[in-house]
């Protein structure tokens, strides 16, 4: 090859090639010492810092992040100061609150007679017909227990035969989950919890949601779908979605059977869970790309049933979002990103299963160690003004280089700009059409 | 003259006329023929004009077409045994040795190559035949027979049958060879629409992860979907040339291949599936360990692990491969079937299809699960695909495509375009085979992520060559040689090139064909 085409080809490598960062003074400081942090930062040239000295940069735990904001702790951040955390982030991370959030989000556009919350009647396995959103229904059924009891038995009556899961709120990685298929099995547990010897148990609520039944499958097996969503302002709404996904697959074959409803090996995707299987493979650790994903089902079931499916993925993204901006601490200091879970099921329609404040950041492979490496620095470049160093009066607008592996979901920001520019170009043309 | 080209032509419509008597759709195709003359459509005044017209409204027309073309492509190949007589002394006696290391694995393992299945054993299988990564196996002693390299070193033997070495070359093995091989510019012309810098499907490494598509995504959406509606397998192998939206790939590679899932081609399947449940040939074994030392370990394939034990073990049964690769693979054992009553039926061909798996061999098949879920449609196109490509990437042979080409042209291309990464190979002192032979002989697969490995498989199928796999290994060298002029031994060497996850075959093989 001639040195041109090598020239040429240079900018077809797509490797992430440690792109020359200006050095600047940034001070950070970090309760998380994860090597994909550690050494993103380390290649930034940053200094660190502890939580008492002066920092710019702070990847705190949800709890600082709280304890910082809190009236008690009187700190007041500078302007050139930034943090992972929104303070209130569990309005979308707690399951009970996000479900809530959901359903006030659904109420409030119905009263205002937004088209987006029209209803329609569907119906059940069972034969009955319920009433359900056309375009906001992406959460499965959810209730919250003790307190949603009774709302949560007229809903079961409806279809008896279906399967509920219950999770406890506060709750990680898959534990205290189980699965219910008579109310008789839910009473058990009520019985149990408030009994004497488990006093603990009494304080905790629970969500217990309809449990997908007909999860799409591949290879026979179950899978769900974490994806990466930065969120940089609620209120105007900012937020990117992370190309680079995976799917997380049960070592177990799906089977719905009775018998199995005990297997968490078979229900549950969550790595935390399944490693401990017998099956568990560490060189790929159950993960697949999301862009294999996608070529697998443009392949098998064409492009445009695929789009359709992604395109709804990110619909319901937006809306989650939409629905906690009102209540959101909107803290020009804060960024987040958020591990979204779904599910698809076998009609490829995805729902919302639960999101992150902290998604895990620990490498289970190879492939995981790149991706969150390239994660990480992709929200930096985001979230950072291009001269690098934090700043609450920069607009938060990054250019289309600092995306790297992100893709703007909504900036309402923008959109209000051009629509402002299209409406004026619009008044202006028309103007001219009258003038001519 | 324009005698002579008709008769020729007539000569050659009888010769067809003859063939397609003894291929298996003439049947159905002649009956329907009959009932299509039989019908209104076909008036007896006007015969010819209205049989045609008629063939062409209900797609026989199209059918026949495609079997010409199909029955075609099975003549143009070099069937014949290999004119080079000293290839294939190397060549059985590269088989022997396999047959060899067979045999004694058995008598290690205190197994034999073909046994009867007991009936708890089929029940088991049976039952488990979806899920075959739950039936369990000791396969701790179980050794893939040869991998790659082994392949490689007897190859590299090869230029000693040949009798002549002229004693001023340098010991470049396979230079010593008499085959020709092309040069770049000929490859140039083999590829024109590559070389003229046409608009091509997987150019635009941004459209890689991004959700669109992109015009060109568009307009060849559109296009194939026609294409793909013609139903005319030259037309699907053209624009396949340009490189197929995944979601049309499935489709026109069958077409090109001439797959047609028939309840035929569904009960055969089942058959094979059947003679699995009843004998036990110990490459059983090999193909569980392949596919779990290559696939189960691999995140782009360790989902289809299921789909692949049954695709792979199906194959391993099908006298059919055998039967349409005579003279191009070698001669396969005989072996007795233990615990089968002495009749003339208790022996069996070892394997059936005659191919030994080597470590990877799963690798050809992997890469057609983001195609197909349904166990048979896949089965019939990778048959259909190894029959056609495949076989020659692991089989002594001096065809044009054979794997001993292949490396010739490898080495050709290198040395007269990289004149200064082939110094620096010998100076270094590596073969430079050595450092792309599992590439080549695995077509990529299991090195390049599916997406980029179906468009190179696209082209190979649209140019009906594997003469892009070389091309390709050259331009990844010439795309990385800063890094391997940086090392110099072949550890290192292969560590530069053991990362093609963010390779874009597309513009790169563009790159390297367009004139510079
Ligand atoms: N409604 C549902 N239908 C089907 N499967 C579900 C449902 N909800 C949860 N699951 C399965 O259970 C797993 C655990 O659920 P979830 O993520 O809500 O719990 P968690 O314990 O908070 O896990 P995490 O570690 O992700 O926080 C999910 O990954 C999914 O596979």
């Amino acid at each position: 090859m001639n040195p041109d085409s090598k020239k040429l080809a240079a900018s077809f490598y797509g490797r992430v090639n440690a792109p020359i960062v200006e050095r600047c003074r940034v001070n950070f400081c970090t309760d998380l010492e994860k090597s994909v942090l550690m050494s993103n930062f380390e290649r930034r040239g940053w200094h660190q810092v502890s939580p008492d000295d002066e920092w710019n940069f702070y990847w705190a735990s949800t709890q600082t992040c709280r304890n910082l904001f809190s009236v008690e702790s009187g700190y007041r951040m500078n302007d050139n100061q930034m943090i992972n955390h929104f303070p209130n982030h569990y309005e979308l991370s707690r399951k009970d609150l996000l479900v809530k959030n959901i359903k006030r989000y659904r109420k409030e556009l119905e009263r205002e007679g937004n088209p987006l919350a029209e209803k329609a009647e569907v119906v059940l396995q069972g034969g009955q017909v319920v009433t359900r959103y056309v375009h906001l229904d992406f959460v499965p059924v959810t209730f919250v227990l003790p307190a949603d009891y009774n709302m949560f038995v007229e809903e079961y009556r409806k279809s008896p035969q279906s399967t509920w899961i219950m999770k406890p709120c506060g709750k990680s990685q898959g534990t205290g989950i189980f699965l219910i298929n008579k109310l008789s099995k839910l009473k058990k547990w009520s019985r149990e919890a408030k009994a004497p010897f488990h006093p603990q148990l009494t304080k905790e609520s629970y969500v217990i949601s309809r449990y997908i039944d007909n999860p799409l499958l591949i290879g026979g097996k179950k899978f769900d779908l974490r994806l990466y969503v930065l969120v940089t302002s609620f209120r105007p709404l900012k937020a990117y979605l992370f190309q680079l996904g995976f799917c997380r697959f049960c070592t177990v074959k799906y089977d719905t059977s009775v018998t199995e409803l005990d297997n968490m090996y078979v229900h549950l995707t969550n790595v935390s869970v399944q490693k401990h299987g017998g099956d568990y493979n560490s060189i790929h650790g159950g993960k697949m790309s999301v862009q294999n994903l996608k070529l697998y089902l443009e392949g098998t079931r064409g492009k445009a049933v695929t789009d359709k499916l992604f395109a709804a993925m990110q619909w319901l993204i937006v809306h989650s979002l939409k629905a906690v901006s009102s209540v959101m601490a909107n803290d020009r200091h804060c960024f987040e990103c958020y591990g979204y879970d779904i599910i698809i099921d076998n009609q490829l329609k995805p729902w919302l299963v639960e999101v992150n404040a902290s998604p895990s950041l620990t490498s289970t492979t190879v492939n995981d160690r790149i991706l969150k490496y390239k994660l990480i620095d992709n929200i930096l470049s985001v979230v950072l003004p291009p001269e690098g160093v934090p700043d609450v009066r920069w607009n938060k607008q990054p250019n289309v280089e600092a995306l790297g592996n992100f893709d703007l979901l909504i900036d309402e920001e923008l959109m209000e700009k051009d629509e402002q520019t299209s409406a004026s170009n619009r008044g202006h043309k028309s103007h001219k059409n009258r003038t001519t | 003259m324009d005698g002579i080209k008709e008769d020729a032509i007539h000569n050659t419509a009888l010769k067809l006329a003859e063939e397609i008597k003894n291929l298996s759709i003439y049947k159905s195709f002649y009956s329907d023929i009959q009932k299509l003359v039989s019908s209104p459509n076909v008036k007896k005044e006007d015969f010819k004009q209205s049989l045609q017209e008629a063939m062409k409204e209900k797609g026989l027309d199209t059918k026949l077409r495609n079997t010409v073309y199909h029955w075609v492509r099975t003549q143009s190949k070099n069937n014949k045994l290999d004119p080079l007589t000293c290839l294939s002394k190397a060549s059985s006696q590269w088989e022997k040795r396999i047959h060899k290391s067979l045999n004694s694995m058995c008598s290690d393992l205190e197994t034999s190559l073909a046994k009867l299945r007991p009936q708890s054993e089929q029940d088991d299988i049976a039952e488990k035949w979806n899920e075959l990564s739950t039936y369990s196996l000791d396969l701790s002693k179980y050794r893939p027979v040869y991998a790659p390299k082994d392949f490689l070193e007897v190859l590299l033997t090869l230029s000693g049958y040949v009798p002549f070495t002229r004693e001023d070359e340098p010991k470049w093995e396979f230079a010593h060879l008499p085959l020709q091989v092309k040069t770049l510019d000929q490859l140039r012309k083999e590829y024109p629409e590559w070389a003229s810098g046409e608009p091509l499907l997987g150019a635009n490494p941004e459209s890689r992860c991004a959700l669109g598509g992109g015009a060109l995504g568009a307009e060849r959406a559109a296009l194939g979907a026609r294409v793909s509606a013609l139903r005319y397998a030259p037309v699907a192998q053209e624009f396949l040339k340009r490189g197929s939206p995944h979601c049309l790939r499935a489709g026109l590679w069958a077409q090109v291949l001439g797959v047609e899932i028939t309840p035929h081609q569904t009960a055969n399947f089942n058959q094979l599936k059947k003679s699995v449940l009843e004998v036990d040939l110990m490459i059983d074994k090999l193909i569980f360990k392949d596919v779990q030392l290559t696939a189960s370990n691999d995140d782009q394939y360790f989902v289809f692990e299921d789909l692949l034990y049954q695709v792979m073990l199906c194959f391993s049964r099908d006298g059919e491969i055998l039967q349409q690769l005579k003279g191009c693979v070698g001669s396969a054992l005989t072996v007795t079937i233990k615990g089968k009553q002495t009749s003339p039926d208790n022996t069996t061909v070892f394997p059936p299809s005659g191919i030994i798996p080597f470590h990877g061999f799963s690798m050809y098949a992997t890469p057609f699960c983001y195609l197909y879920d349904e166990p048979v449609q896949l089965y019939y196109t990778f048959r259909a695909f190894y029959i056609r490509y495949w076989h020659r990437l692991h089989n002594i042979s001096t065809h044009p495509q054979g794997i001993v080409s292949l490396c010739l042209l490898y080495e050709r291309l290198l040395e007269a375009n990289e004149p200064l990464l082939w110094i620096h190979f010998k100076n270094i002192n590596i073969h430079p085979v050595r450092v792309v032979f599992k590439w080549l002989m695995r077509a990529f697969s299991g090195h390049l992520p599916p997406d980029q490995l179906l468009f190179l498989w696209d082209a190979i199928l649209g140019y009906d060559s594997l003469d892009i796999l070389p091309l390709l290994a050259v331009a990844i060298l010439s795309f990385r040689k800063e890094n391997i002029f940086q090392v110099n031994t072949i550890q290192n060497v292969d560590a530069v090139l053991a990362d093609l996850s963010t390779i874009s075959i597309v513009p790169l093989l563009q790159l390297a064909l367009m004139k510079p």
